[in-house]
């Protein structure tokens, strides 16, 4: 095992260093590039802690979409960023002090803390074949803490309000993006014609798989987000006007079918999102599948920003 | 065997890290993109040599995750015009 050992101990460096890099970082560009490596090498240590589902989330959506969006906000904003000198020596010093304080006091915590850690997995994987679940962070997303992820879905959806509020008045229902993008860059229409076929099949099946494995329906999304995005960004296809109907429905549907299968709760079984045993997983997919949706076009039009041309 | 995939992934992890000097130096920032990429690939097989190795659950899919989403963010770069 020393070699595992090893590895780990090598990860524990890049990770730690690279944090260090990223905060010490001066323009904004090298730092989001380093996030995005960042991102990858978490996700490899949250699976080394034997947490597939926040490795997946932080591959899919740490890594994936936020940092393509990032990357995008950071070279928009380029000419912008000034070079504002470096604060002072002696406060750089405390602040990293400080913060060296937190880290020790929370690695403290973890390491000597007595007895054992107060946890409710064993009665999480308890009732587990009840719902027909044999992954527990999703049977804890969808069936325990439904409300949690109804409300995470519902925020989901104020942020694409908040984003579609940006848009100026005469522009309001229009289509985002500055411009329709001319396909000229051939490596991009290829890629933008080759990857989606696969990107679909591979959400289908992290969907899927979320039931008993890592995976589930904020992943699923984030893939089908990012392939869309890729055939918009390609210009093979333009971004949908925010006023059509289908948008409007696609970005709503997920949380409704979520509050109304939690209110059919109250007249099968016995309160609001609880699941009748006996359909309980035929349900929970259902409800997967129908979120997966509302995720992925929600996210693609958070990457595609504020409408700014008329429809 | 274990050994073999151990040592290999430590290799990488290794290779990975002197990728990384590239990320941090720059000097440009289309360097700095294409580190990242490599960076990219290399962490997808250390993930995947160190899942085999010790048998995580899930290794696979999230190397499968990484790998569809890896070339986006250097779709994103060329397509705000960063390369320019």
């Amino acid at each position: 095992m020393s070699l595992a050992l090893l590895a780990d101990a090598a990860l524990v460096l890049l990770v730690l260093g690279l944090a260090f890099w990223i905060n010490a970082a001066s323009r904004a560009f090298p730092a989001v590039v380093g996030y995005v490596a960042f991102g990858l090498l978490l996700a490899l240590a949250w699976l080394r802690l034997s947490a597939g589902d926040v490795a997946m989330t932080e591959a899919a959506v740490g890594s994936g979409v936020t940092g393509a969006v990032l990357i995008a906000a950071s070279v928009r904003l380029r000419s912008a960023e000034t070079e504002a000198p470096p604060p002072a020596l002696p406060l750089r010093l405390l602040a990293l002090l400080l913060s060296g304080l937190v880290t020790a006091a929370l690695a403290g915590l973890v390491l000597w803390t007595t007895g054992p850690a107060p946890s409710l997995a064993d009665q999480a994987v308890q009732h587990l074949p009840g719902l027909g679940m044999g992954n527990a962070v999703t049977g804890v997303l969808i069936a325990y803490r439904a409300l949690d992820t109804l409300l995470e879905k519902v925020v989901l959806l104020l942020a694409l309000m908040g984003i579609w509020s940006l848009a100026k008045d005469r522009y309001w229902g229009g289509i985002p993006g500055p411009s329709r993008i001319q396909p000229t860059n051939g490596a991009l229409i290829l890629l933008a014609r080759l990857l989606p076929p696969i990107g679909i099949v591979v959400a289908v099946y992290i969907l899927w798989v979320g039931a008993t494995d890592p995976g589930g329906a904020f992943q699923g999304g984030a893939i089908l987000a990012a392939m869309w995005l890729l055939v918009m960004l390609a210009g093979l296809r333009d971004a949908p006007a925010i006023s059509r109907p289908w948008v409007r429905l696609c970005v709503t549907v997920g949380p409704a079918a979520f509050i109304a299968v939690g209110l059919t709760g109250f007249a099968l079984p016995n309160g609001f999102l609880s699941y009748p045993d006996s359909i309980a997983k035929p349900l929970i997919i259902a409800v997967e599948s129908v979120l997966t949706l509302s995720i992925a076009v929600i996210l693609g039009l958070l990457v595609a920003g504020p409408p700014e041309r008329q429809p | 065997m274990t050994e073999f995939l151990l040592a290999a992934s430590v290799f990488i992890l290794l290779m990975v890290a002197v990728g990384l000097l590239r990320v941090l130096r720059g000097p440009a920032d289309i360097d700095r993109m294409m580190a990242a990429q490599l960076l990219g690939t290399g962490g997808i097989a250390a993930l995947l040599l160190l899942g085999t190795a010790t048998a995580l659950p899930g290794a696979v899919d999230v190397a499968l995750t990484l790998a569809l989403l890896a070339a986006f963010a250097a779709v994103m770069f060329v397509h705000s015009g960063g390369s320019s």
